[in-house]
C-alpha cells in the first residue's frame, strides 16, 4: 500500500513536470521563432522613415555591444497571388546579407537542397531531397533576385512566408511541405503598396510584379502567413523612401530648362538640384553581441541614437519620439507572448490542482495504514514511544515516500520528455494515435524545455505533498489511546 | 517491605457507546521490591485494567466525592512508582517510565510483524534511547538483545519474522523485548493465556528464571492457577475490588 502512495506521487510529479516542460518548450519555440525575424532591438520611425540610416548603422556597428545592424522598410501591402487570390501582407524591404547577419534569415529559407530527410519523413518524400532546382532557389532567396523566366534577365524577387500561399503549400504528416500545384519559386506575384506623404496622406498606389525567389519558415504562424520580403531598394522606391533630388521650381526631374549651344542647337539642361532627400528606412534592426542581453543592448542603442540625432540635428527624428524596443516588446509579438505565457500559467495551475489528488491519495493510504497498524501503534506507546515520536514516525514515512515518489517521477518525466517524439511516433504507428499532427499544428516536433529550476520546484512540491498527506493520519496515530489501540480488533 | 509499585483505591470506568462500564471500584494493590504478585480474577474483573494503570498506560478516574462534588485527579485513586505518583508525571516522564522502568508482556505477544526477532527485541531500546542514543550504544544493545534471546533459546531464530515462529517462541521474544531496557518491574498480562499447557509452563519457567536472575518485581495477571502457584502472593479481583 505505501508503494501505491509513492506511485501516486511519482505519477503526479511526472505529469506536472512533463506538462511544464512541453508548455515551456512550446513557449521557448514561439519566442525563438518570434525573435528570429526581428533581431534583438528595433529602432522604428514608421511612414516617414529614418534618414541617413547608413550613418546610424555605422555608429551602431562600432559599439562593442552590437554584433550587427541592418535597415528595414516595413509597410502593409496587397499581394496578388497566382490564381487570382489577393491577401493583405506585411511587407519587409531588406538588404539580404545584412538582414541575415542580424536575424539568421538565410537559415529560414525553406526551398533548399536537403541531404537528410526530416525526422518524420520515413518515406523520404520531401521534394527538397530530390528536386534539382533547390540550389538555384536557395541562391535566389539569399540575394532576392531571380532570372526572369522569359527574358532571362535578373529582376527583383520576393520571398514569401511559407503559409502565405497556403492552399498551394500543404503541410504533411512527415513535416515537410508538398506544393499542390506548382512550386512558388516558379511563380510571380503582384505587390501593391500605398506610399504616404510626410504628413501621412496617401499619395498614390504603387504596384510591381515580383518573381518569387523562395519561401521562408520562421516557425511563428502569424509571421509565416502574413510576411513577405522584398529588396530594400525596391520597396523604398515603391514607397518613395528612396534617395530623391529636389530641383529648382519650374524644372523637372529630367530636365532643367532648355539650353542653346553656340551653333544654336537646343537641348535640355540637367535640372538644378537644390536639395537631396536621403533614402529612409522605417526600421533599423540590431543584433546583440555575445553575452549582451536584449535589455542591455536597448540601453546602448538608445544612447547611440541620441548621439546620432544630435549630430544630424533636424535631419533625424528626435530621440524622445523614436520608439526603441527589444524584440519581446515588439507590438503584436508582446501581446502574443503574454497570451502564451498566461496559457502556460493556467495549464500549470490546473495540473497542479489535479496533482492535489496525490495529497489526498497519500492521506487515504496513510489513514488506512494507520487503521491497520493500530495495535502496533498501541504497542509502541506501551513500550514508551511518545505521541510526538509516533507522529514523527509517520510524517517521516510520508517524507520518505515523497522523496522516493518524486525521484521516480522526475526520472519518468525526464525519460518521457527526452523521448517524447519517438514515443509519439510509436503511438501513431502502433495505435494510430497522433496528437501532434504537423499538418494541423504548426510544429513538426513536440517542443520540450525541462529546466533544472522547474524540476526542483516540482520535485520539492511532490515531497511536501506526501508529507502533508501524512500529517493528519500521523496526528491520528499520535492521539490514539494505547489501551484501546492494543485491544483494537 | 516498601512498595515499589502501588495502586491505592483506584477507580476506572470505561464508556462503551452510551453506557458507562465500571471496571475498578476502589481497588488497591501494593507490590514490594523483588516480589512476584499474581492477580487473579474472572473475565471482566479488572485485572488487565489494573495492570494498565500500574504500567502508566492508562490513568485512574478522578474520584468524585459526592459530598464536595469535586473531581480533582489527585483525590482518591492513585498509582505510584517508588513513592512518586504517576499522576504528577508529565507526558514525557510517563513515556520514559514505560520505556525504562516497566516491561510489558501481553497475552497476544504484540510483536511488530515487519520486524524480525532481533529487531522486535531492539525496538524497545530504540524507543528508550532515541536515534542518536541508540546509534551510540548500538553494539552494547545488540549484545544484550542477543544474550536475552539466546537465554530464551532463540539464538538461532534471530532473522525470523513473527509469522515464522510458534506461539511460545513469540512470547519469548515479547519477554526479551520487555526486559531489553533492564526495567525493575515486569508486568505480564495473561502471559500463558494463548498457549498450550506445555508451552505455557515453559514460558512461566523462563519468566521465573529471569526474576531470580535479575531480581525483578513482577505483577502477573492471569486466570491460570499455575501462575498463582508460582507467585509469592496472590491477589483476587472481584467486581473491581481486591477481595
Amino acid at each position: 500500500m505505501p508503494l501505491l502512495a509513492a506511485l501516486a506521487v511519482a505519477l503526479c510529479t511526472a505529469m506536472v513536470l512533463v506538462v511544464w516542460s512541453v508548455m515551456g518548450g512550446f513557449l521557448t519555440l514561439l519566442l525563438n521563432s518570434g525573435k528570429s525575424m526581428i533581431g534583438d532591438v528595433s529602432i522604428t520611425w514608421p511612414v516617414r522613415g529614418i534618414p541617413h540610416y547608413e550613418r546610424l548603422i555605422e555608429r551602431l556597428e562600432k559599439d562593442p555591444a552590437v554584433a550587427a545592424a541592418t535597415p528595414l522598410v516595413e509597410t502593409i501591402g496587397l499581394l496578388g497571388l497566382p490564381g487570382g487570390d489577393t491577401k493583405t501582407v506585411q511587407v519587409l524591404g531588406v538588404e539580404p546579407a545584412g538582414y541575415d547577419r542580424v536575424t539568421g534569415y538565410f537559415a529560414r529559407l525553406w526551398w533548399r537542397p536537403l541531404e537528410e530527410p526530416l525526422p518524420r519523413d520515413d518515406k523520404r518524400e520531401d521534394p527538397r531531397l530530390t528536386e534539382p532546382a533547390m540550389a538555384k532557389w536557395l541562391e535566389a532567396g539569399k540575394v532576392l533576385r531571380r532570372a526572369d523566366l522569359v527574358t532571362g534577365a535578373e529582376r527583383p524577387a520576393v520571398v514569401l512566408g511559407i503559409e502565405v500561399a497556403r492552399p498551394n503549400n500543404q503541410r504533411t504528416e512527415g513535416g515537410f511541405i508538398q506544393p499542390r500545384w506548382n512550386y512558388m519559386p516558379e511563380e510571380e506575384v503582384t505587390l501593391s503598396v500605398l506610399p504616404l506623404s510626410q504628413r501621412g496622406v496617401a499619395i498614390d498606389t504603387r504596384a510591381l510584379r515580383f518573381a518569387v525567389a523562395n519561401e521562408f519558415r520562421s516557425g511563428l504562424y502569424d509571421v509565416d502567413a502574413n510576411w513577405v520580403i522584398v529588396p530594400l531598394d525596391s520597396l523604398q522606391h515603391m514607397l518613395r523612401l528612396d534617395r530623391a533630388e529636389r530641383v529648382r521650381e519650374g524644372e523637372s526631374a529630367r530636365h532643367g530648362g532648355v539650353t542653346r549651344d553656340p551653333t544654336g542647337r537646343e537641348s535640355f539642361a540637367a535640372p538644378s538640384v537644390t536639395e537631396i532627400e536621403p533614402a529612409r528606412a522605417t526600421t533599423v534592426l540590431v543584433k546583440a553581441a555575445d553575452g549582451v542581453t536584449a535589455n542591455g543592448l536597448r540601453e546602448r542603442v538608445a544612447a547611440i541614437y541620441r548621439e546620432f540625432a544630435e549630430a544630424e540635428g533636424r535631419g533625424a527624428p528626435p530621440p524622445g519620439a523614436v520608439p526603441i524596443f527589444t524584440w519581446e516588446k515588439k507590438p503584436g509579438l508582446e501581446s502574443f507572448i503574454a497570451a502564451v505565457q498566461k496559457e502556460t500559467a493556467l495549464v500549470l495551475v490546473l495540473f497542479a490542482f489535479i496533482s492535489l489528488t496525490a495529497v489526498f491519495l497519500v492521506f487515504a493510504i496513510f489513514w488506512s495504514m494507520i487503521s491497520e497498524k493500530t495495535k502496533d501503534i498501541g504497542v509502541l506507546r506501551a513500550i514508551g514511544a511518545s505521541r510526538t515520536g509516533v507522529a514523527w514516525l509517520f510524517v517521516r514515512y510520508g517524507l520518505a515516500l515523497g522523496i522516493v515518489g518524486s525521484a521516480l517521477g522526475g526520472v519518468l518525466a525526464w525519460l518521457v520528455v527526452s523521448n517524447i517524439n519517438p514515443i509519439h511516433e510509436w503511438l501513431g504507428r502502433a495505435l494510430g494515435i497522433v496528437v501532434w499532427d504537423p499538418s494541423i499544428y504548426y510544429f513538426d516536433q513536440i517542443p520540450t524545455d525541462m529546466e533544472l529550476g522547474k524540476a526542483a520546484i516540482v520535485l520539492a512540491t511532490g515531497v511536501l505533498s506526501a508529507a502533508v498527506g501524512a500529517l493528519i493520519p500521523a496526528a491520528r496515530a499520535a492521539s490514539m489511546d494505547p489501551v484501546r489501540a492494543i485491544r483494537f480488533e | 517491605m516498601s512498595a515499589v509499585i502501588e495502586a491505592r483505591n483506584v477507580f476506572k470506568t470505561y464508556r462503551l457507546g452510551r453506557v458507562d462500564v465500571p471496571v475498578l471500584r476502589g481497588a488497591s494493590l501494593s507490590v514490594g521490591k523483588g516480589e512476584c504478585v499474581a492477580v487473579l480474577g474472572a473475565s471482566g474483573s479488572g485485572k488487565s485494567t489494573m495492570l494498565h494503570l500500574l504500567g502508566g498506560l492508562d490513568r485512574p478516574d478522578a474520584r468524585r466525592d459526592r459530598g464536595t462534588g469535586t473531581g480533582d485527579q489527585n483525590e482518591g485513586g492513585e498509582v505510584s512508582f517508588e513513592g512518586r505518583s504517576l499522576a504528577g508525571m508529565s507526558a514525557g516522564e510517563l513515556d520514559h517510565f514505560r520505556s525504562a522502568q516497566v516491561g510489558f508482556v501481553f497475552q497476544f505477544y504484540h510483536l511488530l510483524p515487519e520486524l524480525d526477532v532481533m529487531q522486535n527485541t531492539l525496538i524497545a531500546a530504540m524507543v528508550r534511547w532515541g536515534r542518536l542514543g541508540y546509534t551510540r550504544r548500538a553494539a552494547e544493545l545488540r549484545g544484550r538483545a542477543r544474550a536475552l534471546l539466546e537465554r530464551f533459546g532463540l539464538g538461532h531464530r534471530l532473522r525470523h519474522r513473527p509469522v515464522e515462529l510458534s506461539g511460545g517462541e513469540r512470547q519469548r521474544v515479547a519477554i526479551a523485548r520487555a526486559l531489553m531496557n533492564s526495567p525493575p518491574v515486569l508486568l505480564a498480562d495473561e502471559p500463558t493465556g494463548n498457549l498450550d499447557q506445555k508451552t505455557g509452563s515453559s514460558i512461566l519457567d523462563a519468566i521465573m528464571d529471569v526474576r531470580r536472575a535479575e531480581g525483578l518485581t513482577m505483577v502477573l495477571v492471569s486466570h491460570d492457577e499455575r501462575v498463582a502457584h508460582r507467585a509469592d502472593r496472590v491477589v483476587n479481583l472481584v467486581d473491581g475490588k481486591v477481595a
